[in-house]
C-alpha cells in the first residue's frame, strides 16, 4: 500500500459515521523502490504533471503523519506555494508518495478503532455486511 | 458453461487454481484487454495529461496494465485475495522484465522508446474489498472508473444478509461520491438477463448519475458487450469548463454544489410530493383543479372549504 493510497482511504463503516479518516498506520514491514535517476525528463514530466492533478486533493497533515510513521520524516508540515512550484520538491513529493510501500502492518480507524490488516502490501478493506451504512434503496 | 455467478460467491469462484487460468490464457487476456481498450476509449480521457483510475474488480490487473500503458495511475480494487496475488506478480515481473521487446510488458509513462533499459515500476495499487459494501474513499478522490466484467456479481445475493438492491445502490453512491465532478465512469459487465441490465442502470441514475448503457455487437449472442457509462450531469461539466477557463482552480471548483438554472427548469412542472401513496393533500387536489382548467373543463373555484376532509363519507 502506498502513501498516496493511504491518503484516500477511510473506514465507510456505519459506525464511523463519516469521520474515519484518517488512518492510524502501524508499521511491521516497509519497502522503499530505489529513486528513479532524475536524468530523464519525460518521465520527470509525466510525474509532476500527475502530481500537479493530484495535490489539491491531497491531505497534507494525514500525509506527514502517515509518513512519519512509515519512517520518511523529511516532508514539511505545511504545504507552501513556492513548495508547489518547485520541480524537485514535486519529484521528491513523487517518491514519496508512489515508492514507499507498507508491506505488513496495521490501519486503525480514528474513531471506532476498527483495524484493517496490511499483508503481502495489500490493506484488507473488507466489511460485514452489518457494518456498512444503511441506504435507501 | 453455466455462468461463475451462479456458483457462489467472486472470492470462491476465483480461488488460486481460477487466478492462474485467468491469467495465463491467451484468449481470455486478449478479449479483456480489448474490452478493457474500449472501456478507456468511453471514458474519453486526456492521455496527454496523467489521470488518477479507479479499477473495480481488477483481477489480475490485466485492465490495470492497459491503463498504465496508455500513461495513467490506478488503483485496484477485488475481493478474492488470490486474483490479487497473481496482479501483484504481474507487476512485480513487468518493471523486471523491461529489457525485452516484448510488445505485452511495455510499460507506462507513455515513453515507447525501447532502446532505453530501465527500472519501470507499475503505476498501480492493489486493495483487498468487496464493492457491494462501499468504497472507502475521501470524496473526490479519483479522477474516472473503470470496471471490467465485475459489476454483474452484485445482482446474486451469496447469504442471507446480501440484498443486490441495497449491496448496487451502495456502491453506485459511493462511486458518486468518490468520483471528481466531471469524471466519468465506465463499467463493462455480462447482464444475465435485460432485467439485470436495467436493474443496474437504474441503481445508478437513481443516486444521480447521467448515463446508459452503450451495448456492442449487439446482434451477436457471444460477442455482446455491455457498457455502463456514467457521468455527473452536462450543467456541472460544462461549468468545470468554464471555471477551468477563468483559471479557477479544479479544487475550488469542485467546492460548488451544482445550481439548476432557470433555463432548465422553466415549463416543467414539478408535481406536488404527495404525503403517502394514495392520500391527496390540498396541495395535490388544487394542482389537479389547475390542470383541470387549463384543459378547458368546468371546475369549482377554490374555497375554504377545498380538499378539507368531509366528517362523513359521501
Amino acid at each position: 500500500m502506498r502513501l498516496l493510497t493511504h491518503n484516500s482511504l477511510k473506514n465507510n463503516s456505519a459506525a464511523a459515521k463519516g469521520k474515519g479518516f484518517p488512518l492510524k498506520v502501524t508499521v511491521a514491514q516497509i519497502r522503499v523502490d530505489e529513486q528513479d535517476g532524475i536524468d530523464d525528463d519525460d518521465d520527470d514530466d509525466t510525474k509532476i504533471r500527475f502530481i500537479q492533478g493530484i495535490l489539491p486533493n491531497i491531505d497534507w497533515p494525514a500525509l506527514v503523519a502517515a509518513s512519519q510513521a512509515m519512517g520518511i520524516p523529511t516532508l514539511p508540515p505545511t504545504l507552501t506555494e513556492d513548495l508547489a512550484e518547485n520541480r524537485v520538491f514535486l519529484v521528491a513529493l513523487y517518491h514519496v508518495l508512489m515508492n514507499v510501500h507498507l508491506v505488513q502492518g496495521i490501519l486503525t480507524c480514528p474513531v471506532t478503532g476498527r483495524e484493517f490488516v496490511v499483508q503481502n502490501e495489500i490493506p484488507n478493506m473488507i466489511l460485514e455486511e452489518e457494518e456498512c451504512e444503511a441506504v435507501r434503496f | 458453461m453455466s455462468r461463475p455467478e451462479l456458483t457462489g460467491p467472486a472470492a470462491h469462484f476465483y480461488n488460486e487454481k481460477e487466478a492462474r487460468k485467468y491469467d495465463s490464457s491467451s484468449r481470455m487476456v486478449g478479449v479483456q484487454r480489448e474490452i478493457t481498450e474500449r472501456a478507456i476509449e468511453l471514458l474519453r480521457l486526456d492521455h496527454s495529461q496523467p489521470a488518477y483510475v479507479l479499477d473495480i474488480g481488477c483481477g489480475s490487473g490485466l485492465s490495470g496494465q492497459v491503463l498504465e500503458e496508455k500513461g495513467h495511475f490506478w488503483l485496484g480494487c477485488d475481493v478474492s485475495r488470490d486474483m490479487l496475488l497473481v496482479a501483484q506478480e504481474r507487476m512485480h515481473n513487468q518493471a523486471e522484465n523491461d529489457d525485452d521487446d516484448d510488445d505485452d510488458d511495455e510499460s507506462m509513462d507513455g515513453d515507447s522508446n525501447h532502446n532505453i533499459k530501465k527500472q519501470r515500476k507499475s503505476t498501480g495499487d492493489l486493495m483487498h474489498h468487496d464493492m457491494g459494501t462501499g468504497l472507502p474513499f475521501r470524496p473526490a478522490t479519483f479522477d474516472a472508473c473503470i470496471s471490467i466484467s465485475a459489476l454483474q456479481w452484485l445482482c446474486y445475493s451469496n447469504s442471507a444478509q446480501q440484498n443486490p438492491r441495497r449491496r448496487l445502490t451502495r456502491f453506485f453512491s459511493s462511486l458518486y461520491t468518490v468520483l471528481k465532478r466531471g469524471g466519468r465512469a465506465v463499467l463493462q459487465f455480462y447482464p444475465e438477463t435485460a432485467e439485470q441490465a436495467v436493474l443496474i442502470t437504474e441503481c445508478a441514475t437513481r443516486v444521480g448519475f447521467a448515463g446508459g448503457v452503450v451495448v456492442d455487437y449487439p446482434n451477436s449472442a457471444k460477442a455482446k458487450k455491455h457498457y455502463l457509462v456514467l457521468s455527473f450531469d452536462r450543467n456541472s461539466e460544462q461549468k468545470r469548463k468554464a471555471a477551468l477557463k477563468d483559471g479557477l482552480s479544479s479544487a475550488a471548483e469542485e467546492q460548488q454544489s451544482v445550481l439548476v438554472t432557470g433555463a432548465s427548469r422553466e415549463g416543467t412542472k414539478k408535481a406536488p410530493i404527495r404525503k403517502k401513496k394514495g392520500v391527496k393533500t390540498k396541495e395535490w387536489i388544487v394542482h389537479k383543479k389547475e390542470t383541470q382548467r387549463k384543459k378547458g373543463k368546468a371546475v369549482r373555484p377554490d374555497t375554504k372549504y377545498t380538499a378539507r376532509r368531509r366528517p362523513t363519507k359521501f
